[in-house]
């Protein structure tokens, strides 16, 4: 099923990435190596490489790069995790129910603006400078995004499936599990990516305070010394985690609901 | 050729040979400080920079430490600025393009280590286990691991966070840490709360770790307006005058600059130590252009420092430390 899942990809789009790719390398390996850029913000990608060699076999003030990427993804897959749990349920209900809407939207659009780092000294206050206030960061970065998409595609069920079933004499919970699920799952599956995207975003200022080890903590310590080697090797590595946990989403979603495999293959662009 | 276009060959015409007429003079000058006690305060709030400097758009930026006066000083945001030791070792290591020109300040008891009393702390080694904090990369981050050093103890048996200011202040009163090296005005909320002095920066300068903040320029400023760089000591010096001349009207610039109460205020001046302008040319501290003074041998072993921990990729060259240190402007208002 893996190698189905990746065979259906466009293998002439995929080039067109590739290509792009490799253009931004040599434009990288260009300036820097002729000297455009200065070596102090902008490290050939020599140096980035010596960077994660050095990283990845000696560590980074007391952790390896193994561990920097390990303790952030644990973080990162908890928090994720739990916004799950508590957002589809909870994004369902909201949509099932306009009283359950009502109580709950306010709290969810009032908070949803709110800047990171401004919720973050609050959290700090409640509850420490340990783990339960990074995740929390984490966890209400991650929560709207879930809650809305799962509301909208709740609310954007056919009303004749869910007349029909229940005619058929189905319980709330059939209801829910045999069409509010499988009508919403492609909705709810596109607002978790975008939410495991929010979670990315607020992941340096989760381990600004009192960190010692984790990826974002690790590209803000070394930016106070200038290490920019580190900084940039860090972000690459935060991004290409966050590429592989999207395509593991997406690998999910096409081995859990196969009814959207056959869209796709009519779909043109 | 139309009108207009003879208007804008004109318009820049003129303000090229305006720009030519007054290049002794520019046209801002971006001054950078640090958020800490010490005369710079007394110099903005009497607006002594532009007394010297008639004619010219003074601006000061405020700048909450070291790392961010680094960036500032990378992105090209300011003319003048300061930096505690270790971000100084940091910046001339890696070839940022500044001049150390003056002593901002001694760093005494206004930066020290406390610990909480009721945790029974006696000596360095009772730190074992407990969670203590410092901002890393400052001069407080610098001492506490030196100091642990000095008696031979592992900062791996104990959990040092990277904590800012007034962040270990909340983390204090929530009773997440035991002991932090940091500075005021956030150390004297928590020597209110069960905490008390254990080290200071003061104590550590008597055994040979003085950490202080230099005034650098920019280079580029430098070359440009060297009359302007002579122009600003000479400010900053009156200021310092007027600090160690009449420490009561000072102690109410520093409440007033800093929202302090004037007890806080007198407490943390007393903490910092001010340099007159004629002895910063003292072996002590900047040396003469002939002859390196303490800075430079701070600056080496503080680099030396940082590339052992691994936060600097080369070791720090006497030669880059002394070219940093540029005496010759302090040199000509002094004599």
């Amino acid at each position: 099923m893996v190698t189905h899942w990746l065979k259906r990809g466009n293998n002439q789009r995929f080039a067109i990435s590739c290509g792009s790719v490799l253009a931004m390398l040599g434009a990288w390996v260009f300036v820097t190596e002729t000297g455009l850029a200065n070596p102090l913000f902008l490290p050939g990608p020599k140096a980035i490489y010596l960077a994660f060699i050095d990283v990845l076999f000696d560590g980074y003030q007391g952790s390896t790069l193994i561990e920097h990427v390990g303790t952030s993804l644990y973080r990162i897959l908890l928090a994720f995790l739990l916004a799950c749990l508590v957002g589809i349920p909870l994004g369902i209900s909201m949509g099932m129910s306009k009283t359950a809407h009502a109580i709950f939207n306010p709290f969810i659009e009032f908070y949803r603006p709110l800047p990171p780092l401004g919720l973050y000294t609050l959290l700090v206050m409640w509850l420490g400078i340990g783990e339960s206030s990074k995740l929390a960061l984490l966890f209400l970065a991650g929560l709207p995004g879930i809650i809305i998409a799962t509301v909208q595609a709740v609310k954007d069920i056919n009303p004749t499936f869910v007349l029909a079933t229940k005619s058929l004499g189905a319980s709330r919970m059939e209801l829910i599990r045999e069409v509010y699920l499988p009508g919403a799952g492609p909705t709810i599956l596109t607002g978790m990516r975008i939410s495991l995207g929010f979670v990315y975003t607020v992941l340096v200022a989760a381990e600004i305070v009192a960190a010692t080890a984790g990826i974002g903590w690790m590209i803000w310590d070394a930016a106070k010394f200038l290490l920019s080697d580190i900084v940039i090797m860090g972000l690459i590595i935060l991004g290409l985690t966050g590429i592989a946990l999207d395509a593991v989403m997406r690998f999910i979603g096409y081995a859990l609901m196969p009814w959207t495999r056959a869209t796709r293959q009519f779909s043109k662009d | 050729m139309n009108k207009q276009l003879k208007a804008v060959i004109t318009g820049l015409c003129l303000s090229l040979m305006s720009s030519v007429a007054i290049a002794d003079k520019p046209e801002t000058v971006t001054v950078g400080f640090l958020n800490l006690v010490n005369a710079q305060l007394v110099t903005k709030s009497l607006g002594l920079v532009q007394k010297e400097m008639p004619g010219v758009e003074i601006k000061y930026i405020k700048v909450g430490g070291g790392g961010d006066m680094l960036r500032a000083i990378a992105g090209k945001q300011v003319d003048f600025g300061g930096l505690g030791n270790p971000p100084a070792a940091i910046g001339v290591t890696r070839g940022l393009p500044i001049q150390g020109i003056m002593v901002l300040n001694m760093l005494d008891y206004v930066e020290a280590l406390a610990v909480r009393t009721s945790a029974g702390i006696k000596n360095l080694r009772d730190l074992k286990g407990k969670t203590i904090a410092a901002p890393f990369g400052s001069t407080t981050h610098y001492l506490l691991l030196n100091a642990l050093a000095d008696e031979g103890i592992d900062p791996a048996s104990m959990k040092i966070v990277d904590l800012r200011p007034n962040d270990i202040a909340l983390a204090w009163s929530r009773g997440d840490i035991d002991a932090a090296w940091f500075w005021e005005p956030a150390l004297g909320r928590v020597l209110k709360d069960d905490g008390h002095l254990f080290n200071t920066s003061g104590l550590m300068a008597a055994r040979g770790y003085p950490t202080w903040d230099v005034g650098v320029v920019m280079n580029e400023f430098a070359e440009k307006y060297p009359d302007y760089v002579t122009k600003f000591l000479k400010a900053e010096c009156a200021g310092i005058d007027f600090w160690l001349n009449n420490p009561a009207e000072t102690a109410k610039i520093i409440a007033k600059e800093l929202e302090l109460s004037l007890d806080d205020a007198t407490r943390m001046m007393k903490g910092t130590e001010m340099v007159p302008c004629d002895k910063q040319l003292t072996q002590q501290y900047m040396g003469t252009t002939e002859d390196n003074g303490g800075f430079v041998d701070t600056l080496v072993s503080t680099g030396n420092f940082l590339y052992e921990q691994k936060r600097l990729p080369a070791a720090a060259s006497e030669k880059k430390m002394s070219d940093f240190i540029h005496p010759e402007y302090l040199e000509s208002i002094i004599k």
